[in-house]
């Protein structure tokens, strides 16, 4: 916010414009930056950057809960501080973002409604459950079910007394269910309600201790990665799926409605791999308050790489489990809900703009690219996390929150000063800056990895080769899709070149090797 | 040199510092094969960070450290394939059964012996369905040492293993170094504060204070060297005829 101000006020002292009259400037310039700090603070508060969400156990970090204070002062200092920061980003949002605009944004109950979400999270995460994943689904359930009345509200045109009348109670009930929570944390008190699942269990069980010898260290890695991370992309997918989908219900004749429906399901998996990638980065993941490799991931008789390429198979399959949920039920919804024919017609007009070829191929690209993005969320992270460094860590966090912050006016003043001509112009010089940037980056990972003997010769050729034949292939694709004279073809080679996950891939083994021998 | 002769662990002036404090300095060691070699020293002596060194979960910052030859920085797969360890926190993960682990640990050696970890497994009465976060402080010490043995490593490392445990789990871990010694060859290493175990199982002591060898012989030579008007002391007063202080009742400040 910090940031924001500043760059509010570089703005303004140079009498740099800033329209908010269009949904994607204001999403840019606010939504945007407050999202992204409000996620962050949420996940702070919360200690859900160091806890296990799909836990029964409270979240509630355990040390503190021996500290000599009473529970009502251990469960209300963290909401305390939250509440105030959480209304302090909103309170400097409405200034530094809003103003000058002009625009008539309400003050009081967005920033109630602020607090509330994160109390409710605080209580609702630092309860213990009886079943793992509960707490996920009651999350989700219930922060919707508040998002939905709020909305309900807003759409009836209600006064902000009301608003306000709606949201404030919550804050002192979310609070008194918090301080529940820390007390049965405090006490031990974890329900268990996996007794009435137990011969589910045991057929689990059965099957787990039938299972075959692993054929090899690496696949006993991937396994053990598989059980640490491999369900939380599919788990929360198939939460947030149903929401979705029942909006197709509602779309009607809406051909843009449909659409931007179908967009959403699409992005929800790359989207929510963002957020699973926090755990799979990590490199200690069942110690949240340390960043080094555990010893007992440490002493493996893995190479660093071996370790990183477990992370990278869980991923492909976490992935592929994500995907396979998203393309077996949207077109059974689709069907369902009667939207299909709009699908089809929508489809049909496509295939007659461009071709049955070039339609098939640009869906295919489309759905290949959004798979690939879900994998590359999930493992991008890696070359940071691995590290266990936590300046490192906490800057490239900074590092994303300030491009977002930046990104939006910078798009907004490059738009409304009438520049984009020159961006456009200027496209080869910065997507060629950026490719000799990572082909510089790629060959000092390169040579880091053969000359910490992190990867076997034959193994580094190989994956260069791979890549060459992915961007070759992805560039051959883009010339056939875009044959017209206005895009070079060397500039659809550096896009190419960019899209292919390259330099943060290859970089994991090296970070992790840095954090291993310490 | 033959791989018969080659030390199990040759430290050679190793030297560490975690910023202006020095773990480590100076440290020269060399192990061979066969035999248990007990590390003692108090709390924060640097006995751990030792430790960590021949595992390569620390980088030597100046001298060297080989394990079997190999640095294990290097070439961690070939050192810590031949290495059972057992650490002093037992960050055993919670989340896997007992069997899971096991199933899981045999995978990364070819050598695991089926029958001698399910004989482990029943005399440490483990539940084969128990989740690891369920177990008892004792019981994953058990666990700890069954995936440590299982598959009769050359080099055994136990780091503190009988920190904070009671007398028959304790009992058990003496009784691992002492099966693990049986097969001829092997090496055990055995870091300490409770000097009257390392006593009971040690054939060389090497005793560690504020990141100096102060002490590497065997015990035996260590014993008659200590012989006051013929009575042999124990490894606790000799520790504090040595250092000052014994290492079972000294804490870290």
């Amino acid at each position: 916010m910090i940031v924001l101000a500043a760059i509010k006020l570089v703005v303004i002292v140079r009498g740099i414009p800033i329209y908010l009259d269009s949904a994607e400037s204001f999403a840019f310039v606010v939504v945007v930056p407050l999202t992204a700090t409000f996620t962050y603070f949420l996940a702070m508060f919360t200690f859900g950057l160091d806890g296990d969400l799909a836990a029964r156990q409270s979240m509630f970090p355990a040390r503190r809960l021996t500290l000599p204070v009473t529970t009502t002062a251990l469960a209300g200092w963290p909401m305390i501080y939250g509440s105030a920061t959480i209304g302090l980003l909103w309170l400097a949002t409405r200034a530094f973002a809003l103003w000058p605009s002009g625009f008539a944004i309400p003050t009081i109950w967005p920033a109630l409604l602020a607090v509330s979400l994160l109390a409710w999270t605080q209580a609702l995460t630092w309860m213990p459950y009886p079943l793992p994943g509960l707490r996920i689904v009651v999350v989700v359930v219930w922060l919707s079910a508040i998002d939905a009345i709020v909305l309900l509200a807003l759409t009836f045109h209600a006064r902000e007394l009301l608003m306000v009348a709606i949201i404030a109670p919550q804050i002192p009930l979310a609070y008194v269910v918090a301080r529940l929570a820390v007390a049965r944390a405090r006490r031990g008190d974890v329900p268990d309600w996996r007794g009435a699942f137990a011969s589910l269990a045991r057929v689990g069980h059965t099957d787990a201790r039938a299972g075959r010898h692993f054929s090899s260290p690496a696949a006993a890695q991937t396994w053990f990665e598989w059980r640490r991370h491999g369900w939380s992309l599919p788990t929360w997918v198939a939460i947030v799926l149903p929401f979705e989908l029942v909006l197709l219900w509602v779309v009607g004749a809406s051909r843009s409605l449909l659409l931007t429906i179908l967009v959403g399901i699409f992005l929800t998996p790359p989207f929510i791999a963002t957020f699973a990638a926090a755990a799979v980065s990590k490199s200690n993941s069942d110690r949240g308050d340390s960043n080094g490799v555990a010893p007992f991931v440490a002493t493996r008789p893995l190479s660093s790489t071996e370790l990183v390429a477990a992370k990278l198979k869980m991923a492909i399959g976490s992935t592929v489990v994500a995907w396979l949920l998203v393309l077996i039920t949207v077109p059974i919804a689709l069907k369902l809900s009667g939207t299909s024919a709009l699908v089809l017609d929508t489809w049909h007009h496509v295939r007659v703009f461009m071709g049955m070829p070039r339609a098939v191929v640009l869906l295919l690209l489309i759905l290949a690219g959004c798979i690939a993005a879900t994998w590359t969320q999930l493992v991008q992270g890696l070359f940071i996390g691995l590290t266990g460094r936590a300046s490192l860590i906490k800057a490239s966090v900074f590092l994303v929150l300030g491009f977002f912050v930046l990104f939006g006016p910078f798009l907004d003043w490059i738009t409304d000063s009438g520049r984009l001509g020159v961006v456009w112009s200027a496209l080869p010089l910065i997507f060629g800056v950026l490719v000799a940037a990572k082909m510089t980056a790629a060959v000092w990972i390169g040579l880091r990895l053969y000359g910490k003997r992190l990867l076997k010769d034959r193994t580094l050729v190989a994956g260069a080769a791979s890549w060459c034949v992915a961007v070759f292939a992805l560039y051959g694709v883009l010339v056939w899709m875009l044959d017209t004279p206005h895009i070079p073809h060397y500039l659809l080679m550096l896009v190419a070149i960019l899209t292919i996950p390259l330099v943060r891939v290859s970089a994991a083994p090296v970070a992790l090797s840095w954090n291993r021998h310490r | 040199m033959t791989h018969e002769t080659t030390p199990v662990i040759d430290i050679n002036n190793l030297t560490r510092r975690f910023d202006s404090k020095t773990a480590l300095a100076s440290v020269t060691l060399s192990l061979p094969r066969g035999g248990v070699y007990g590390l003692v020293g108090t709390n924060g002596a640097g006995k751990t960070t030792l430790i960590k060194h021949i595992l390569g979960l620390l980088k030597a910052q100046t001298g060297s450290v080989r394990v079997f030859g190999l640095d294990p920085v290097d070439d961690p797969v070939g050192v810590l394939s031949r290495i059972g360890y057992l650490s002093e926190e037992n960050d055993l993960p919670g989340w896997m059964r007992v069997d899971e682990l096991i199933r899981y640990s045999r995978a990364f050696h070819p050598a695991w012996d089926d029958d001698y970890a399910e004989e482990l497994r029943q005399s440490f009465a483990l539940d084969p369905a128990a989740k690891i976060r369920n177990l008892s402080k004792g019981q994953k010490a058990r666990v700890g040492i069954l995936i440590a043995l299982a598959y009769r490593p050359d080099l055994l490392v136990l780091d503190e293993p009988s920190s904070g445990l009671d007398p028959i789990v304790r009992r058990d871990i003496l009784g691992a170094i002492i099966r693990t010694i049986a097969h001829e060859g092997r090496t055990v290493l055995f870091s300490s504060h409770l000097l009257e175990e390392v006593e009971q199982v040690a054939d060389h002591v090497t005793m560690i204070d504020h990141g100096k060898v102060v002490l590497s012989a065997p015990l035996a030579d260590i014993r008659e060297a200590h012989r006051v008007d013929g009575r042999i002391p124990s490894l606790d007063e000799i520790f504090i005829a040595r250092v000052g202080v014994s290492p079972a009742t000294a804490v870290e400040v």
